[in-house]
C-alpha cells in the first residue's frame, strides 16, 4: 500500500510538469506572448518611463529570455530540487532543500504564496460545504429512483434533474442575486463578499442579550420543527397536504406584501399559489425522507422567524452567522448543477444491484425491502459513488470561476480570472500547478478510498 | 441536421443503415428527444431567418412609387451562404433513396459554392443608417412600407430616440420592445435572434474539432493499448487536470477574442471525453472477429480503424457528442458572461452580463438570454440522454 502511493505520488510529477507546460505554451506561443512590452502595453507613460519599467520586468523575472529557458527556470524556482542562483540569475549551486518559492505576482507586486494562501481556502470552503450536499441530495433521489423504476418518480426525476443540470450558473446566479438580494425585490441576503466589515469585530459565535432569548428561539426553532415533523411522520395525506398548502399559500402572500412598493393582487396570487403548489407536494409526497426533511426545514425557519420577533434587543450575529449567511446563494449555485450526474450513477448502481441474485436470497430468507435495500444493496452500490466523486472537484474548481464572478468572492477562481487578464505568468502558473494538484490529489484520495471500501480491491 | 442518422457515415449502406434508422427510431418515440429536436429545429430556422425576422432595414418598401428592398440590399454573404445551406439540407433531407454519402457530399458542394457565389458577388454597403427609415417614414417620405415582424437590427441602438437603454419590456408605448432593450438601446430579441447563429455555430463546429481530435487519439490508443495507451492517457489525464474553464480563459485572454478561434479552442480542450470513450470501444472491438479478419486480409490500418472499427463504435461518440455540444454553448456564455467573449457580435452569454449592473436588477436581461441558454443547454441534454438510452438497454425505463 505504501508502496503504491508513494509511485502514484511520483507519477503526479510528470502530469503536473505536462499541466503547467500545456498552460506555459498557450501562453508564450501568444501573440504577445509573455514579454515586458505585453505588460505595460496599455500604460500611458513617458517613454523613458516606459523604458525602465521594461528593463525592471526583464531584471525582475527574465522576460527577455527565450521562452523554454523562462519555463525551465521557472521551474527551478519552483521545485524544491534544484539549482541555487546569485544575485546576477546565474548558477552557482546545486542544493536538495532550497525550499520552493511561487514568484512574485506582476500585477500585485506580492508574493504568489501569500496570495494563494489568501485565496485558497475560500474556495476550499465554497467545494468542501457543496461536495456533502450534492451527495446527499442526489443519493437520496437517486436510491428513489432506482426502487421506483419506470413510475412517474423516476421519469420525474430524471428530468428534473437534467434540467437543474441544464441551467446555467450565470443564469442561476444573476437570478438569485436579482431576486433575493437586490433592493428591488426581496433583501434577504447579502448582494456580495463572505462576510460584512463590522462581522470582523464580532464574536465567532452569535450570542444575545439574555438568556430567555436564547431559550425563546430555540424554544420557537424546537416547536416549529416538532409540529411540522409530527405532521408529516403522523398526519394521514390529505390533512398533511392540506396545512402545508396552507402555510405556503401564507407565506407567498406575506412573502409579495414584503415587496418594496407593495404588489398587485395578481402578483399575491401567483405567488401564493406557486408556493401552496409547492409546499403540498411536499407534503403530499409519499417520500417520507423527503418530506420529512423539507416540512422540518419550514418548521425551523418559522420558528427562527417568529422566536426573532419576539426576542429582546442585544442579539450580535457573530462571524460564524454572518459568514454563513453570505455563503447561502454562492452554494446553492455550486450544488444544483452536480445532482444529475450523481443521482444518475446512484440509480443505475442500485438498480443492477437490486436485481442481483444476492438481494434476491436476502428477500427469500424474509428481510424487510428496507432492510435489503439500505443493509445490503446501498452499502454494494457506494463504490462507483466513491470513484467519482473525486471527478466532481476539478467540475466545482471551474464552477468556483463563475460563482466567485458573480457573488464577488475573493477566491482562487476569482484571482485566475485577473491572473489570466492581466497576463500574469508566476500567478496563472502557480494557479494551474495548485487547482492540478488539488484534482490529482482527489484522484488518488478516491483511489485509496476505493480500497478502503471494497476488501477485493488490493493495491499491492 | 441533429439527427443521429445523419451524421454518421455510413461505408456500409446495408449494413449501417439499419441500425442508424433503428437508433433515429427508437430515439424520436421519447418526448424529451422530439421536444429537444423540436427547440433545436426552432433554433435553426431562427438563425437561417435571421434577417428576415429581425431588421431595422424594412422589407419592402415604396418611394415615390419605386419599389425596393432594402432590406436585400443589406444581406451579407454569410447570411446568403447559410440560407443556401439550409434550403440545400431542407432539399437533400427527404431524398432517402440516394445514399448518404452522396447525400452529404451534394450538401457541401451546394453549400461550398452558393458560399463562393455569395463572397463573390454579394456585397453590402459598409455603413448601415439604421435611423433613416425611421426618420423617412415619420417625414412620409414612402408610399407603404413593410417591415421584419421585429423592426430593429441587433447593432441599430436607436440612435435617433435619445433613450439610454435598459428598457423594460413594452415599458414605451410607440415602439415595442417586446423583451426590452439592452444597455445600448438595442433590441433584446433581436439580438438573441442573431445570437441563436453563434451558439449553434460554436456548438456544432467546436464539438466537431472535439470529435475529431478525440477520435483520433482515442482510436489510436484503443486500437494499439501498450506504450501508446499509457502516453495517451497520460495526455488525457493532463488535459482533464488542468479545469477546462481555465484553459479557456487563459487561451481567450492571451489570444484575443474571435469566433472562430474561441470554437476551435472549445474544440481543443474538449477532446479527452471523446477521446476515453473511442479508446474503451476500441479496446473492445480489437479483439472480435471482423477486427482480425480485417487485419487479416492485410487491409490498411486507415481502413481496419476508420471503415471497420469505427462505425461499430461510434454509438457512444455520438451520446458524448449531444452533452459536448450542450457544454461547448455554455462555455461560450461563461466566456461571454465574464467579459471575455465577442465585443460587438450579439451572444447571450454577453447580454446575460447586464442583468445585474450598479445594483439593479433588470429581470428581462437575465429571464430571455439566461432562458435562451438553459432551454438550448437543455434540449440538447436531453436529445443525449434519450440517444444514450436507445443505446444502452440496460438503462432503459421500461421495466425488463
Amino acid at each position: 500500500m505504501h508502496i503504491y502511493i508513494l509511485r502514484r505520488l511520483l507519477l503526479m510529477i510528470p502530469t503536473l510538469l505536462g499541466i503547467t507546460l500545456v498552460v506555459f505554451m498557450v501562453m508564450a506561443a501568444a501573440p504577445g506572448g509573455i514579454s515586458a512590452q505585453s505588460l505595460i502595453e496599455g500604460m500611458d507613460l513617458e517613454p523613458q518611463a516606459k523604458k525602465a519599467l521594461e528593463d525592471y520586468y526583464n531584471r525582475r523575472y527574465g522576460l527577455d529570455q527565450p521562452a523554454p529557458v523562462q519555463y525551465l527556470r521557472w521551474l527551478n524556482n519552483v521545485s524544491p530540487v534544484g539549482f541555487t542562483l546569485d544575485a546576477e540569475h546565474r548558477i552557482d549551486g546545486f542544493s536538495l532543500w532550497k525550499g520552493s518559492d511561487l514568484g512574485t505576482s506582476f500585477r500585485y507586486g506580492r508574493p504568489v504564496m501569500d496570495l494563494l494562501a489568501e485565496r485558497v481556502p475560500i474556495t476550499l470552503l465554497l467545494n468542501l460545504l457543496s461536495i456533502p450536499i450534492i451527495y446527499v441530495v442526489a443519493v437520496a433521489v437517486g436510491v428513489r429512483a432506482a426502487t421506483e423504476r419506470g413510475r412517474p418518480f423516476d421519469v420525474g426525476s430524471s428530468v428534473v434533474m437534467l434540467a437543474l443540470w441544464s441551467i446555467p450558473t450565470m443564469l442561476a446566479g444573476v437570478l438569485l442575486i436579482g431576486f433575493f438580494a437586490s433592493e428591488q425585490y426581496w433583501r434577504w441576503f447579502p448582494t456580495a463578499g463572505l462576510n460584512r466589515r463590522e462581522a470582523l469585530d464580532m464574536p465567532f459565535l452569535p450570542h444575545w442579550g439574555a438568556l430567555w432569548d436564547v431559550l425563546l428561539l430555540f424554544g420557537a426553532m424546537a416547536a416549529g420543527a416538532a409540529a411540522f415533523l409530527a405532521l408529516s411522520r403522523w398526519a394521514p395525506r390529505r390533512l398533511r397536504a392540506g396545512v402545508a398548502a396552507l402555510v405556503g399559500a401564507g407565506l407567498g402572500y406575506a412573502m409579495a406584501a414584503a415587496l418594496p412598493g407593495g404588489a398587485g393582487w395578481g402578483l399575491q396570487l401567483l405567488l401564493a399559489v406557486a408556493l401552496a403548489g409547492l409546499f403540498g407536494a411536499a407534503g403530499y409526497t409519499d417520500f417520507a425522507g423527503f418530506r420529512a426533511t423539507l416540512l422540518g426545514t419550514l418548521g425551523v425557519m418559522l420558528g427562527a422567524h417568529f422566536g426573532a420577533g419576539w426576542m429582546g434587543e442585544g442579539f450580535v450575529r457573530g462571524f460564524l452567522l454572518d459568514r454563513l449567511w453570505h455563503l447561502v446563494l454562492p452554494v446553492l449555485c455550486l450544488t444544483y448543477g452536480g445532482f444529475a450526474f450523481l443521482s444518475k450513477l446512484t440509480r443505475s448502481a442500485v438498480l443492477e444491484n437490486l436485481l442481483a441474485d444476492y438481494a434476491r436470497t436476502a428477500r427469500a430468507k424474509g428481510l424487510a425491502e428496507g432492510q435489503v435495500l439500505w443493509r445490503h444493496v446501498f452499502r454494494n452500490s457506494l463504490l462507483p459513488l466513491i470513484t467519482v466523486s473525486a471527478s466532481l472537484l476539478p467540475a466545482l474548481l471551474g464552477g468556483a470561476v463563475i460563482v466567485e464572478a458573480i457573488f464577488s468572492i475573493d477566491g482562487m477562481g476569482k484571482l485566475a480570472v485577473e491572473a489570466v487578464q492581466g497576463r500574469d505568468r508566476e500567478l496563472v502558473l502557480s494557479i494551474t500547478l495548485v487547482s492540478g494538484l488539488l484534482t490529482l490529489a482527489s484522484y488518488l484520495i478516491a483511489d485509496l478510498c476505493y480500497a478502503i471500501a471494497d476488501p477485493r480491491v488490493s493495491y499491492d | 441536421m441533429t439527427e443521429a442518422g445523419v451524421t454518421v457515415p455510413a461505408p456500409q449502406a446495408v449494413a449501417r443503415r439499419s441500425y442508424a434508422a433503428r437508433l433515429a427510431r427508437e430515439v424520436l418515440v421519447q418526448w424529451g428527444a422530439r421536444l429537444g429536436l423540436a427547440w433545436i429545429g426552432l433554433l435553426v430556422l431562427a438563425a437561417v431567418l435571421a434577417p428576415w425576422l429581425a431588421n431595422s432595414h424594412p422589407l419592402l418598401l415604396s418611394e415615390q412609387g419605386r419599389v425596393a428592398s432594402p432590406m436585400l440590399r443589406f444581406l451579407t454573404p454569410g447570411d446568403v451562404t447559410l440560407l443556401a445551406a439550409f434550403l440545400a439540407a431542407v432539399v437533400l433531407l427527404p431524398l432517402h433513396r440516394l445514399r448518404l454519402r452522396t447525400r452529404l457530399a451534394a450538401f457541401a458542394g451546394a453549400t461550398t459554392l452558393a458560399g463562393a457565389l455569395a463572397w463573390a458577388f454579394v456585397s453590402p454597403p459598409p455603413i448601415a443608417i439604421y435611423e433613416q427609415y425611421r426618420v423617412n417614414e415619420a417625414a412620409g417620405a414612402y408610399d407603404w412600407v413593410v417591415r421584419a415582424p421585429i423592426p430593429y437590427s441587433p447593432r441599430d441602438y436607436l440612435r435617433d430616440t435619445g433613450d439610454t437603454g435598459l428598457m423594460a419590456p413594452l415599458a414605451d408605448a410607440e415602439r415595442a420592445h417586446w423583451f426590452g432593450t439592452d444597455e445600448n438601446g438595442a433590441d433584446v430579441l433581436s439580438r438573441m435572434i442573431h445570437a441563436s447563429r453563434i451558439a449553434l455555430g460554436i456548438g456544432f463546429v467546436a464539438t466537431g474539432i472535439a470529435m475529431l481530435i478525440g477520435v483520433m487519439i482515442g482510436g489510436l490508443m484503443g486500437y494499439f493499448s501498450g506504450v501508446v495507451d499509457m502516453i495517451g492517457m497520460r495526455l488525457v489525464e493532463i488535459f482533464e487536470a488542468i479545469p477546462t474553464l481555465f484553459l479557456l480563459l487563459t487561451f481567450v485572454a492571451f489570444f484575443g477574442r474571435s469566433l472562430y478561434l474561441m470554437m476551435v479552442i472549445i474544440g481543443i480542450t474538449a477532446w479527452p471525453g471523446f477521446a476515453r470513450y473511442v479508446r474503451a470501444e476500441f479496446l473492445r472491438l480489437r479483439q472480435q472477429d471482423f477486427v482480425q479478419a480485417a487485419i487479416a486480409c492485410g487491409l490498411p490500418l486507415r481502413s481496419v480503424l476508420f471503415r471497420h472499427m469505427l462505425p461499430n463504435g461510434v454509438a457512444p461518440v455520438l451520446v458524448a457528442a449531444s452533452f459536448g455540444v450542450a457544454s461547448a454553448i455554455l462555455a461560450e456564455a461563461v466566456l461571454s458572461f465574464l467579459g471575455l467573449g465577442l465585443v460587438d457580435e450579439p451572444s447571450w452569454g454577453q447580454m446575460l452580463n447586464q442583468a445585474v449592473q450598479a445594483a439593479v436588477f433588470n429581470w428581462w436581461m437575465a429571464v430571455f438570454p439566461g432562458g435562451a441558454i438553459f432551454l438550448t443547454v437543455f434540449a440538447y441534454n436531453l436529445v443525449g440522454e434519450s440517444l444514450r438510452d436507445a443505446i444502452d438497454p440496460y438503462l432503459k425505463k421500461t421495466a425488463t
